[in-house]
C-alpha cells in the first residue's frame, strides 16, 4: 500500500509544489511516514485501535489535484450570523468576512507554500505535511476580538479521482486577541473519503481562541484530525468536538500550557452507532505555574461501536500551582459496543491539585420507568435520558449561540436513537 | 375507577401480596396503612407499571384492564404515581420535563400541545398556588434537590397533569410540617368528585389534613382491617399488632 502511495505522491508532489524547496520538504515528510507507516496497534496512542485494518479499505488511495470544481456550496448553518470561509475538496473556494474589520485580520491560503518540516513521529501528521492541497493561515492581530464567530467549511464532493484530503489550519491569535472558530467537515457524497487534518494553534498573551468542531460526514469516512495548541500567559484555549456518523474519528488534541495563568480545556461528546468507532485522545502538558486544564469527554454507544478515551495530564517540576480535571463517561446501550478509557496522569511538581475519573454503564432502568410513568413513550425517555447525559458537556461551551446550535444539533442527532 | 380483585404478587419468589381487593370509587379517597414490609410500595409499583413482579388477580382501571395498558398508557389515561423516591435525573432541566410529559399526555389524548409561552404561564400559575418556589423549575429534574423538595415537585407534577387517579407513596414520608401542609393543600385543591386518591402512608399525621373516607390497614399482602378515618388514629395509639 505504502509503495502505491509513494507513486501517487510523486506525481502529486510534481504538481502541486512551486519550488525546490518545498519539493524536498514534502518529500522528507513523505520519506518520514514511509519508514513509520500507518500507526499500529503497538503504539501506545493507538493500542486501543486497528488503523490499518481500517484503511486497507481504501484500496486505492486517490490524490486530489482538481483544484476547479463546479460547486456553489451555500448551505451555511442558518442558526447564527458568522463570517465564513469554503474550501471544497481541499481547496479554498470562496470567503466572507463581512462582519470584521479586515484590517485587523492576516490570512492566506497555504496552496503555494510554505513546507512543513518532517519532525516527530506522528505518522500521519508527517503524512499530512507530505499531502496537504490547501488550508488556512490566519492572524488576528494584537487586542482584535472577532464581532461574531468564524465557521471553514470544509467541503468534499469526492468521485473516482479522489477521496484523501489533507488540510490545515494555522491560526494565531495576539495578545488581547479573540476568535471563535468552528471547523465544519461536510461530505456531500456517498463516496467515502479519507480526511487527514493537522492544525495548529498559537493563542499568544490574554488571548482567546474557541475552536468548535463538527462533522456532517458519512458512514464509511474516515477522519483524522490533529489539534496542536499553544497557549502563553493568561491566554485560554477552549475546544470542544462533538463526533458522530462516521465510521473512524480519532481527534488528538495537543495543549501546551506554555506560560502562567494558561488554560485548556477540551471537551466532547461522543456518538458512535452502528460499527463506528471514534476516540478523543488528549495531552495537556502544564509548564507555567498556576495553569489550569479541564477535559469532558461523554460517549453514547449503540450497534457494535466503540469509543475510546485517552487523556494525559502532564505537570512539569516547574508548574506549580496547576489545576488539572478530566472526566469522562460513557453509556453503553448494547452489548456488543466498546468503551475504553485511559486516563494518564503524569506529575512532577509537589503544590498541584489534579483529579481524574471515569464511569461506563447503561441507562439507569429505574429513571426509564420514572419518565414513562410521566407519560414518556420508552424511546422518548431513553432519549431524554441520554440527551440530559451529554447535555451537561454542552454546558461547558462559554459561547451562548454556539451552545445553543450543538445543543439543537444533539437533539436531531439523538432523533436516530433507540 | 379502580377495582384490584385478588391481587398476588412475587418477586424473586417471595409473596409480596396476597389476594388484596381494593375497590377505589369515583371521588373517593382512600388510604393504606401498614408497617414495613407489607407489601404498601408493591402496590403502588404495580399500580403503576413497574415489571419484574410475578402478578395473578386483575385490576381494572376505569373499565379498563390495567395489565394489558403500558407504563405511558396508563399517565395517558390519567394515573399518576407520586413516587417515595423520586429519581434525579441529571442533564433534564425540570421545566423542559414537565412541558414534554404534559405534551406527551395532552397529545395521547387528543389536546393541543402548549408552545413554551402557554406551559409557562401555566406551571407558574401552579407553583404560586401550591407555594412552591419556582426556581426549582430551572434546575436539573430532581438534581441536588432535598428531600422535600423532590415531594414538592411530585406534588406539582400531579397538579399539573390533573389526573383522574392519583396514588401517592409514603409522600409524606421525611417531610417538615410545612412541606407536609405543601402536599395535602396539592391534594385538597384537586379533590372533587371525579378524582380518586390511593394514599399510602406509615404515619397517621398526613391524615390529620387529608380526610380520608376509607382508611385500610395492609398486612402480609391483603387489606386486613378497613374502617373510616379514625381507624388511623386508632392505629397510631395502639400500633399494627392488635390488628
Amino acid at each position: 500500500m505504502i509503495e502505491e502511495l509513494k507513486n501517487t505522491f510523486d506525481k502529486f508532489n510534481k504538481k502541486i509544489s512551486i519550488k525546490d524547496k518545498i519539493v524536498h520538504t514534502r518529500l522528507d515528510n513523505f520519506n518520514a511516514f514511509a519508514k513509520i507507516g500507518f500507526p499500529g496497534k503497538s503504539l501506545e496512542d493507538w493500542k486501543f485501535s486497528n488503523f490499518n485494518k481500517i484503511i486497507s479499505k481504501f484500496k486505492n488511495i486517490r490524490v486530489n489535484l482538481e483544484e476547479k470544481i463546479e460547486l456553489e456550496f451555500n448551505n451555511f448553518i442558518t442558526e447564527f450570523e458568522h463570517n465564513k470561509i469554503v474550501f471544497v475538496n481541499g481547496f479554498y473556494n470562496k470567503h466572507s468576512f463581512e462582519y470584521e474589520n479586515e484590517d485587523k485580520i492576516v490570512f492566506d491560503f497555504l496552496k503555494n507554500g510554505p513546507a512543513y518540516k518532517a519532525s516527530g513521529n506522528n505518522s500521519l501528521n508527517l503524512l499530512n505535511n507530505a499531502f496537504f492541497t490547501d488550508g488556512l493561515l490566519l492572524n488576528v492581530k494584537e487586542g482584535y476580538s472577532f464581532q461574531k464567530p468564524l465557521i471553514v467549511y470544509n467541503v468534499f464532493k469526492a468521485n473516482k479521482n479522489n477521496n484523501f484530503f489533507n488540510h490545515k489550519l494555522i491560526i494565531n491569535v495576539e495578545k488581547n486577541a479573540n476568535l471563535e472558530l468552528v471547523n465544519n467537515n461536510i461530505n456531500l457524497n456517498s463516496e467515502p473519503i479519507f480526511l487527514n487534518t493537522s492544525n495548529f494553534f498559537h493563542v499568544e498573551k490574554y488571548a482567546v481562541l474557541k475552536l468548535f468542531q463538527i462533522n456532517h460526514l458519512n458512514n464509511q469516512d474516515l477522519n483524522y484530525n490533529l489539534n496542536d495548541a499553544t497557549v502563553l500567559e493568561n491566554g485560554v484555549f477552549e475546544n470542544f468536538i462533538l463526533t458522530c456518523n462516521n465510521e473512524f474519528f480519532k481527534n488528538d488534541v495537543f495543549c501546551f500550557l506554555k506560560e502562567n495563568y494558561s488554560s485548556g480545556f477540551i471537551n466532547g461528546c461522543i456518538l458512535a452507532n452502528n460499527n463506528e468507532e471514534h476516540e478523543i485522545k488528549t495531552f495537556t502538558k502544564h509548564i507555567g505555574e498556576s495553569t489550569k486544564s479541564y477535559q469532558k469527554v461523554k460517549s453514547v454507544l449503540d450497534k457494535n461501536s466503540k469509543s475510546i478515551f485517552q487523556g494525559k495530564i502532564y505537570v512539569d517540576s516547574h508548574a506549580q500551582k496547576t489545576d488539572g480535571y478530566q472526566l469522562s463517561k460513557a453509556i453503553i446501550l448494547d452489548q456488543n459496543s466498546e468503551f475504553d478509557s485511559k486516563p494518564e496522569l503524569e506529575i512532577y511538581a509537589d503544590d498541584v491539585k489534579c483529579s481524574h475519573g471515569s464511569t461506563s454503564g447503561n441507562l439507569d432502568e429505574n429513571a426509564i420507568f420514572y419518565l414513562m410513568s410521566r407519560g414518556l413513550s420508552r424511546s422518548d425517555a431513553r432519549k431524554l435520558l441520554i440527551k440530559g447525559f451529554l447535555e451537561d458537556v454542552i454546558e461547558t461551551i462559554t459561547s451562548e449561540k454556539i451552545k445553543k446550535y450543538f445543543s439543537k444539533r444533539l437533539s436531531i442527532l439523538l432523533n436516530e436513537y433507540r | 375507577m379502580l377495582k384490584i380483585n385478588n391481587l398476588s404478587a412475587k418477586i424473586e419468589n417471595k409473596q409480596i401480596l396476597n389476594g388484596l381487593n381494593l375497590n377505589v370509587k369515583a371521588g373517593e379517597i382512600h388510604a393504606i396503612m401498614g408497617p414495613n414490609g407489607s407489601g404498601k410500595s408493591t402496590l403502588a409499583n404495580i399500580l403503576s407499571g413497574k415489571k419484574g413482579y410475578e402478578i395473578s388477580g386483575s385490576i381494572t382501571y376505569q373499565d379498563k384492564d390495567l395489565f394489558k395498558l403500558e407504563i405511558e398508557e396508563r399517565a395517558h389515561n390519567g394515573l399518576f404515581l407520586a413516587f417515595q423516591y423520586p429519581l434525579e435525573i441529571p442533564g433534564v432541566n425540570t421545566s423542559n420535563f414537565l412541558k414534554t410529559s404534559l405534551n406527551a399526555i395532552r397529545k395521547s389524548n387528543g389536546k393541543k400541545e402548549l408552545d413554551a409561552l402557554e406551559f409557562l404561564k401555566i406551571i407558574k400559575l401552579k407553583a404560586a398556588e401550591l407555594k412552591i418556589d419556582e426556581k426549582i423549575l430551572n434546575r436539573q429534574l430532581n438534581v441536588g434537590f432535598s428531600g422535600g423538595e423532590k415531594k414538592k415537585n411530585e406534588i406539582l407534577q400531579m397538579s399539573l397533569y390533573e389526573p383522574n387517579m392519583v396514588i401517592l407513596d409514603e409522600t409524606d414520608s421525611g417531610l417538615d410540617i410545612d412541606a407536609l401542609k405543601i402536599v395535602a393543600n396539592g391534594v385538597n385543591s384537586l379533590r372533587d368528585k371525579k378524582r380518586s386518591f390511593l394514599i399510602i402512608t406509615h404515619y397517621q399525621r398526613l391524615l390529620d389534613y387529608i380526610k380520608p373516607d376509607f382508611v385500610h390497614v395492609l398486612m402480609q399482602g391483603k387489606i386486613a382491617k378497613t374502617g373510616c378515618s379514625d381507624l388511623a388514629l386508632e392505629l397510631e395509639k395502639a400500633g399494627y399488632e392488635k390488628i
